[in-house]
């Protein structure tokens, strides 16, 4: 399998360049993650994250022949060939893929994605109607690997003001939660210009990803909570 | 000096964003188109509503603007503004639907945007055909 890899490394080079590898692959190369933990034993300063290696931690978000998605659940098979490994879109790069998401999460950190619930603790469980916990479905498995808000292009121009659609989709979690009582609070701290209605509904977000969800519907969720609230 | 090794990695840090080697979605080729358009007719309408009135300014006026419309420029001009108001238009009842909740999931929001691309580009065909 040949590749295309970006490389950068600030302690020595000047800028990026691509990097072309060519491997052989083993039968047991089945995700791209796999082939390439197989390039870094023969160059072991290929830097990636990674952990799970399972589509469960988030950490090896990369931009794969275009198309933002987790190295490890992509099926080496069907990959058009040189794979072009570049790292995410629009987030500073601190070494080869590897890229600097302070930015990511603070944004995130900003929609409070905890639950804020000043009644007295009941002692045990605060419970919720199967109908009420099934609101969560496509919201709570955000893994926060950041594939959508960096292939998002309202995020890459306003990275700052933009909460991006991984922070929205969280923000849409909590919003929907029959336990959270802070659902004024947090519509009216999105109500804003920039913060959620810099959405242009453009669903790159939705496009890529890796576990399914729907980023631009959550979105559209929150928009739709603000308008039927009382004022 | 080591400390500011750091400091001025940390300032180069590159960022990826090259454009042609994102992917983009149809629907982000909608959007950018939708861009597009919109700039060309905050650009066009007045001068539209120029030529416009200078058409109706009796049977001259009429002449002056049929003649200043002659040319080869002057035609694509209309191609590319009948496209802009076509696309602006129907890219923007796209989005209207979505907000009422209509075709805002995934595989109807791809159709929509293909329908509009390409009846943007089959309403400049129509203008080109009769333009010429």
């Amino acid at each position: 399998m040949r590749l295309s890899i970006f490389r950068f490394d600030p302690d020595r080079d000047e800028r990026p360049y691509m990097q072309d590898f060519e491997i052989e692959l083993a039968p047991t190369d089945r995700m791209l993650l796999d082939v390439i933990l197989r390039i870094r034993t023969l160059d072991d300063s290929l830097a990636v994250r990674k952990s799970c290696r399972e589509g469960v931690c988030g950490s090896d978000a990369m931009n794969i022949n275009g198309r933002n998605g987790l190295a490890c659940v992509t099926p080496v098979a069907g990959l058009a060939e040189p794979v072009v490994l570049r790292p995410l879109p629009g987030f500073p790069v601190i070494r080869d893929l590897v890229v600097d998401m302070t930015r990511f999460f603070a944004q995130y950190d900003s929609i409070k994605p905890y639950l804020q619930n000043d009644e007295p603790p009941t002692g045990k469980e605060r419970l919720q109607s199967p109908r009420d916990r099934a609101r969560l479905d496509g919201l709570y498995e955000c893994i926060l690997c950041a594939c959508c808000t960096s292939q998002c292009p309202s995020y890459w121009w306003n990275p700052e003001k933009f909460v991006g659609p991984a922070g929205l989709l969280q923000a849409c979690r909590f919003i929907v939660d029959s336990r959270d009582r802070a659902t004024a609070q947090r519509l009216d701290d999105l109500d804003d210009a920039y913060r959620l209605f810099r959405c242009r509904t453009i669903m790159n977000c939705t496009e890529v990803c890796p576990k399914g969800l729907a980023p631009s519907r959550a979105i559209e969720a929150i928009r739709s909570a603000m308008t039927r609230r009382p004022r | 000096m080591p400390g500011n090794t750091v400091s001025s990695s940390r300032d180069r840090r590159p960022v990826f964003l090259n454009l042609a080697q994102i992917a983009l979605p149809v629907g982000a080729l909608a959007s950018i188109a939708h861009r597009v358009a919109g700039v060309l007719l905050a650009i066009g309408i007045p001068l539209g509503v120029y030529a416009l009135d200078l058409s109706l300014q009796g049977p001259q006026g009429f002449a002056r603007m049929a003649a200043a419309l002659e040319g080869l420029p002057s035609r694509a001009a209309v191609v590319v503004m009948a496209w802009a108001l076509a696309h602006h238009l129907l890219a923007g009842v796209r989005h209207l639907l979505m907000d009422i909740d209509v075709g805002s999931r995934l595989p109807e929001a791809r159709r929509s945007a293909w329908m509009v691309n390409a009846a943007g580009l089959a309403v400049a065909l129509l203008a080109a055909v009769t333009a010429w």
